[in-house]
């Protein structure tokens, strides 16, 4: 083999490695698990407002995740990780958490922090902050780095210790504790939410399972 | 080759003057400042070492060629060239001592207090979020605040797995340990925001552990901790 025909060799092995690679990281990116869009549905009596209605379950039988909970049935999960609000809008969230609890690991997250007034509602009453030690999940959302938007809301929801049973989807729960905020939107772009709490009831739980996988404890909030 | 050899510290000096400044974050702190000034001394330092190795891969590439296939001579020995031996010597230790010498004494300036009244930051680190308090005043705020040309001391912890508190702009960055509060001191000297990362691979959502940073005048950061909601 000549010299100009090894380096031809050579360069088209680079080239179709990096090929290669690339196909592979892109077919990654495609196949990363993403739920259907839950859209903010526009208010009827307020200009510039959305309404956005989430709950968190104990396992993963009444949101997104399919037909008998999905891969993990039995894996804590907020109904859905994909959401969509308009940009420069008041979004009104209501989540309905059905969820038990415990303490905190860090008890900032105890606080009512980037919402309109630096409030929310639970069960129909204002709160700046909730008993760190009875809390169920967070929601807890700021931008992505490099995005140039910053934004962080981040909300505790108390622990249900309700006794009165429902049933939604395939699940069967206690009535929630129902919690409500509002939060402005900015520009537009892709922000990042998740649970601030580890609410697993193991280890495991409370670090990896849910708490580490898409669709579950975390997700995208896309401002368009 | 000598001439190569000069020409080449020479663009090394060059780049070790200028690069750093210019690669590195926009220094806002003391120990930023030494972290560059520690990478200038360095790299000009290093540059006529790697000048010589470089002069001499092109000496050999394109001056100390043999053609034909009998094998040629071998030259001197260099072992047995006192004076290269001897310069080769001293020169190397000299320069390991001199290097040995600045990194410590960086390193006791990176890692000490002043004692001037510093500002007590306990920063805690969790799957995937910064949280900021400061003792004495109840205020807990997801960004951080500092005051300007005040000395800051910075006690580390982390609360589920090992986390990376890192301040590129203010040359601070240490580990966050579960159950370890690490201290570490810096004094910012310079107006604006920064980001603060975990350098510490933490699980799913690490790439988004980013919070900022803002420095203000001492009467801005007053206003705003008397701003800031009290934690009981």
């Amino acid at each position: 083999m000549n010299r100009s025909k090894s380096l031809g060799v050579a360069l088209a092995s680079v080239l179709l490695g990096g090929g290669a690679l690339a196909l592979a990281g892109f077919a990654l990116a495609s196949a990363t698990p993403h739920q259907a869009a839950l859209n903010c549905v526009p208010s009827q009596s307020a200009p510039n407002t959305c309404n956005l209605n989430l709950s968190t379950f104990p396992d993963s039988m009444a949101g997104e995740q399919g037909k008998d909970g999905g891969v993990h049935p039995d894996w804590v999960s907020y109904s859905n990780d994909n959401l969509v609000v308009p940009a420069n809008t008041t979004v009104n969230v209501t989540i309905d958490q059905y969820d038990s609890g415990g303490s905190l690991n860090n008890a900032f997250f105890d606080q009512v922090m980037g919402t309109v007034g630096g409030t929310a509602t639970i069960d129909g009453k204002t709160v700046s902050s909730v008993d760190p030690t009875n809390v169920g999940h967070t929601f807890t959302l700021r931008g992505i780095p490099g995005s140039g938007k910053t934004m962080f809301v981040s909300v505790p929801l108390p622990a249900d210790s309700n006794t009165q049973s429902v049933n939604i989807g395939q699940g069967q729960y206690t009535k929630p504790v129902v919690v409500q905020f509002s939060f402005k939107t900015g520009a537009k772009g892709v922000y990042e939410w998740n649970c601030e709490f580890p609410c697993g009831s193991t280890r495991e739980g409370q670090f990896g399972e849910a708490m580490s996988a898409y669709g579950y404890m975390s997700g995208t909030l896309t401002v368009n | 080759m000598l001439w190569t050899w000069a020409a080449l510290t020479v663009i090394g000096v060059i780049i070790g003057l200028y690069a750093p400044a210019w690669i590195m974050p926009k220094s806002m702190s003391n120990n930023m400042h030494l972290t560059i000034l520690t990478m200038v001394v360095f790299t000009v330092a290093a540059a006529p070492v790697a000048a010589g190795v470089y002069a001499t891969a092109l000496f050999a590439l394109t001056r100390w060629t043999h053609k034909g296939n009998d094998v040629p001579s071998a030259g001197p020995a260099v072992r047995e060239n006192a004076m290269v031996v001897t310069t080769w010597l001293v020169v190397s230790t000299l320069l390991t001592v001199f290097l040995l010498i600045w990194g410590l004494g960086a390193l006791a300036v990176d890692n000490g207090s002043t004692g001037k009244n510093p500002l007590v930051v306990d920063v805690t680190g969790q799957q995937w979020v910064w949280s900021f308090s400061y003792p004495g005043t109840h205020v807990s705020s997801p960004d951080l605040y500092l005051p300007l040309n005040r000395e800051v001391e910075f006690r580390v912890t982390a609360l589920d797995v090992t986390h990376g508190f890192w301040i590129a702009n203010m040359g601070v960055q240490v580990d966050a340990n579960v159950g370890t509060i690490t201290t570490i001191h810096t004094t910012p000297d310079k107006l604006g925001t920064f980001d603060i990362r975990c350098t510490q691979f933490c699980g799913l959502n690490h790439a988004f552990m980013v919070t900022e940073g803002h420095v203000l005048t001492a009467q801005q950061f007053t206003s705003w901790l008397a701003s800031q909601p009290q934690r009981a």
